[in-house]
């Protein structure tokens, strides 16, 4: 089987994680989040597809179309949160939406 | 056939599916033409099957039709079945036709009611639950049309949910029919460990149990009791008077086209497990003897017209008992049919002389109503002649087919006889009672100030009245003594019938019940009629015995004492030393507690979405760092 093997594959899939869970700890816009967070998705796509070529079946792609499937889902919801939170003449700032503090 | 026994069943459910879903979109009066209009179309597939079975010849008219399995569990299959045969026609026929005029009637008697829906509803629903338990082709969907019929009873009877008594009446009816139930079930439960099955076809096949033996004693004993409750005999019959608060057409229903006469069809129906157990057999014919008399004595004393009626039903019933207890099943089931007719028109009357005096039911305000209600009187004599046993009224020929059995059955025989030749006396007695204190003498101060002429209901309420009265009248010439008995050749391919004495003993047994029967009527006239001193004089020298006769020979007395008194002490006992100290205040303090921690808990929620992540991401580390340490 030609091209890297799949520890590299993995690498490149750790790095984007850590660069996605990185996005969404520091980051206070809610957009950039959601798209941290999508990093973070996909990088769990590759890992998937990364495992997939090496086991030599499709069970891995079959997950990631439904991690995509759900990726999706989640940016819809999650962009309808903003704008609805944006329609409140709110600041986009996840600091200070604490209206939910106990 | 079998179609239209299935359209029989469901039509009264239909009717009520059309009228709870269209709630307010159908007027109230178009509520009552679909009730009774479906138990018409119930009535008429009743016809239609009864005429298809009677082109068969009577070994063949026994048919069964599963639509789907019911339930399953394990080996046991129950199937929503039916089964079609002369007894269920039997019971169809008599369940939809009366009640297909009581419903008409009460579209009269109704009217105006402001719930008048739900009460047709409730009617149509009564019918369906009926003729789901007499139609049912196995005892479990037996069972359940059984717990329907109280269930629906339960429902009229605290129609009027304001009036406390009527809601305690409700109550009742349902307590003491669930002892009954319980019974009915745990026998069931016998059979399904004796035969592995609840159809008929099984169960009653030879050799379920020996004759005689614990198991069949107690299977027919289980029956009974059921039986015994549902038909208000004693001793579960307290239910029965205090019915009495539902609208006039409910008891009229009840007592009638359905619910009481379920019992009597329970024994017919499974007289193949009764036969294994005759001593309970036996005991059924006792228990209706008794009850016989006890509530002829007390219907003596009532003075509400219709509690009268009421206990003329439980003795009615108690001689179907004596019947079907000595095997006579043709004759209990003829004198459960010429019954419904002769009540119901009793009942329909009485309501009609509710109606007339602003909702009174006292007998001792009315007086001298022959003459402002002709029609209504008429119709009440008819039926209290029927009731009475006068020849050649429809009670007639039934009470006399019952007496005659009971005549033929040896010593037990004709001791039950002996008690059942009083109780036609009593019945005499009672019935014209209350006919002469009601209808006869001069017109009470109470009924001139109150009279007033039936508004729309009149005409709705006299027809089916009507019909009734004829066939209250000429009923009984379906089995007539020395010439043909075609209820008894109609039924004998379900349940034989016991032979009816013959000759001179039969001839005995008319002569001597009809003359005690003259006889009644004849000292009703002479004390009630003309207002004979002699009831006061009795009263005033057998104190006790008056007291005892109005207080119902003290059996609801007892029942309080050995069952209520009892447990609303020991509740009021641990509410004081149980409930109070342990219970109460520690709820209080469990949920103070449960509060102050939560409110140091909730510090935890900060409401930083950057936060949360990093203690899920931690979390998630680690739950990592564990696997890796213990793989």
């Amino acid at each position: 089987m030609a091209g890297p093997s799949a520890a590299a594959y993995l690498v490149v899939s750790v790095l984007l994680f850590a660069t996605g869970a990185f996005g969404v700890l520091i980051r206070r816009s809610p957009l950039i989040i959601l798209l941290a967070l999508e990093i973070m998705l996909n990088a769990g796509n590759l890992a998937l597809l990364a495992f997939s070529r090496h086991a030599g079946n499709g069970d891995g792609q079959i997950f990631a179309l439904t991690v995509m499937v759900v990726a999706a889902a989640e940016a819809v919801v999650g962009l309808g949160l903003i704008v609805a939170v944006s329609r409140q003449r709110v600041e986009l700032d996840v600091d200070r939406l604490t209206s939910l503090r106990g | 056939m079998i179609p239209a026994a299935w359209i029989a069943l469901f039509a009264p459910l239909g009717g009520v599916l059309v009228i709870t879903l269209l709630g307010q979109r159908i007027s109230r009066f178009h509520a009552g033409l679909v009730a009774s209009g479906s138990t018409l179309v119930s009535f008429v597939c009743s016809l239609i099957a009864f005429l298809a079975l009677l082109d068969e010849s009577p070994g063949e008219r026994t048919h069964y039709s599963t639509l789907w399995t019911w339930l399953s569990a394990g080996d046991l299959e129950f199937g929503a079945e039916i089964l079609v045969d002369p007894l269920s026609v039997f019971m169809m026929l008599v369940v939809s036709g009366v009640g297909f005029l009581i419903l008409s009637y009460a579209v009269g008697y109704m009217h105006g009611d402001p719930e008048e829906r739900r009460y047709h509803a409730y009617k149509a629903f009564f019918v369906f639950s009926m003729l789901l338990l007499v139609q049912s082709g196995n005892l479990l969907l037996l069972l359940a049309g059984w717990g329907l019929v109280g269930l629906s009873s339960y429902l009229l009877i605290n129609y009027w949910h304001i009036r406390a008594t009527a809601v305690a009446a409700g109550k009742k009816a349902f307590v003491m029919n669930a002892i009954g139930d319980a019974t009915f079930a745990l026998a069931l439960f016998l059979l399904i460990q004796r035969a592995g099955s609840l159809d008929f076809r099984v169960v009653f096949q030879e050799g379920i149990a020996e004759k005689s033996s614990a198991v069949a004693v107690l299977i027919a004993l289980g029956l009974l009791g059921g039986a015994v409750a549902k038909s208000a005999q004693i001793p579960l019959h307290t239910w029965l008077p205090d019915a009495m608060e539902g609208p006039t057409p409910v008891s009229a229903l009840i007592h009638a086209a359905t619910m009481v006469t379920a019992g009597v069809y329970l024994i017919a129906r499974t007289h193949v497990l009764f036969e294994l157990a005759p001593a309970i057999q036996h005991l059924a014919g006792i228990l209706g003897a008794m009850t016989i008399l006890v509530a002829g004595l007390i219907a003596l004393v009532q003075t509400d017209i219709k509690r009268v009626i009421a206990y003329s039903t439980m003795s009615q019933i108690g001689y179907m008992f004596v019947a079907v207890g000595l095997g006579a099943y043709g004759a209990g089931l003829f004198h459960l049919m010429t019954h419904a007719f002769f009540k119901a028109l009793l009942f329909m009357a009485a309501g009609i002389v509710i109606h007339a005096l602003s909702d009174e039911q006292d007998i001792r305000r009315m007086g001298g109503l022959a003459r402002r209600l002709p029609f209504t009187y008429r119709a009440f004599l008819v039926g209290a002649l029927a009731l009475a046993a006068v020849p050649p009224f429809a009670g007639f020929f039934s009470k006399d087919s019952i007496l005659g059995s009971a005549a033929n059955a040896g010593t037990l025989g004709w001791a039950l006889w002996g008690v059942a030749a009083f109780g036609a006396f009593l019945t005499a007695l009672y019935t014209f009672r209350l006919l002469f204190i009601v209808f006869w003498g001069e017109l009470s101060a109470f009924a001139r100030e109150h009279l007033h002429a039936p508004g729309f209901g009149g005409l709705a309420m006299a027809w089916p009245v009507g019909v009734l009265t004829i066939l209250a009248a000429v009923g009984g010439f379906l089995q007539v003594p020395w010439g043909w008995a075609l209820v008894d050749d109609w039924l004998h391919p379900v349940a034989e019938s016991a032979e009816e004495a013959t000759g001179i003993t039969f001839t005995f047994s008319v002569v001597a019940t009809t003359a005690l029967a003259l006889a009644g009527i004849a000292l009703a006239w002479r004390i009630w009629a003309r207002t004979d001193p002699l009831p006061g004089r009795l009263r005033r020298r057998y104190p006790w015995a008056a007291r005892t006769l109005e207080e119902k020979f003290y059996f609801d007395a007892a029942y309080d004492h050995a069952f209520y008194e009892p447990s609303a002490r020991s509740a009021a006992l641990a509410l004081q030393y149980v409930e109070e100290p342990l219970l109460l205040r520690s709820l209080g303090e469990l949920g103070r507690g449960v509060r102050s921690l939560s409110g140091r808990l909730s510090a935890v929620q900060t409401g930083s979405v950057r936060s949360y992540a990093l203690a899920l991401g931690a979390g998630a580390a680690v739950i990592a760092l564990v696997f890796l340490l213990v793989s």
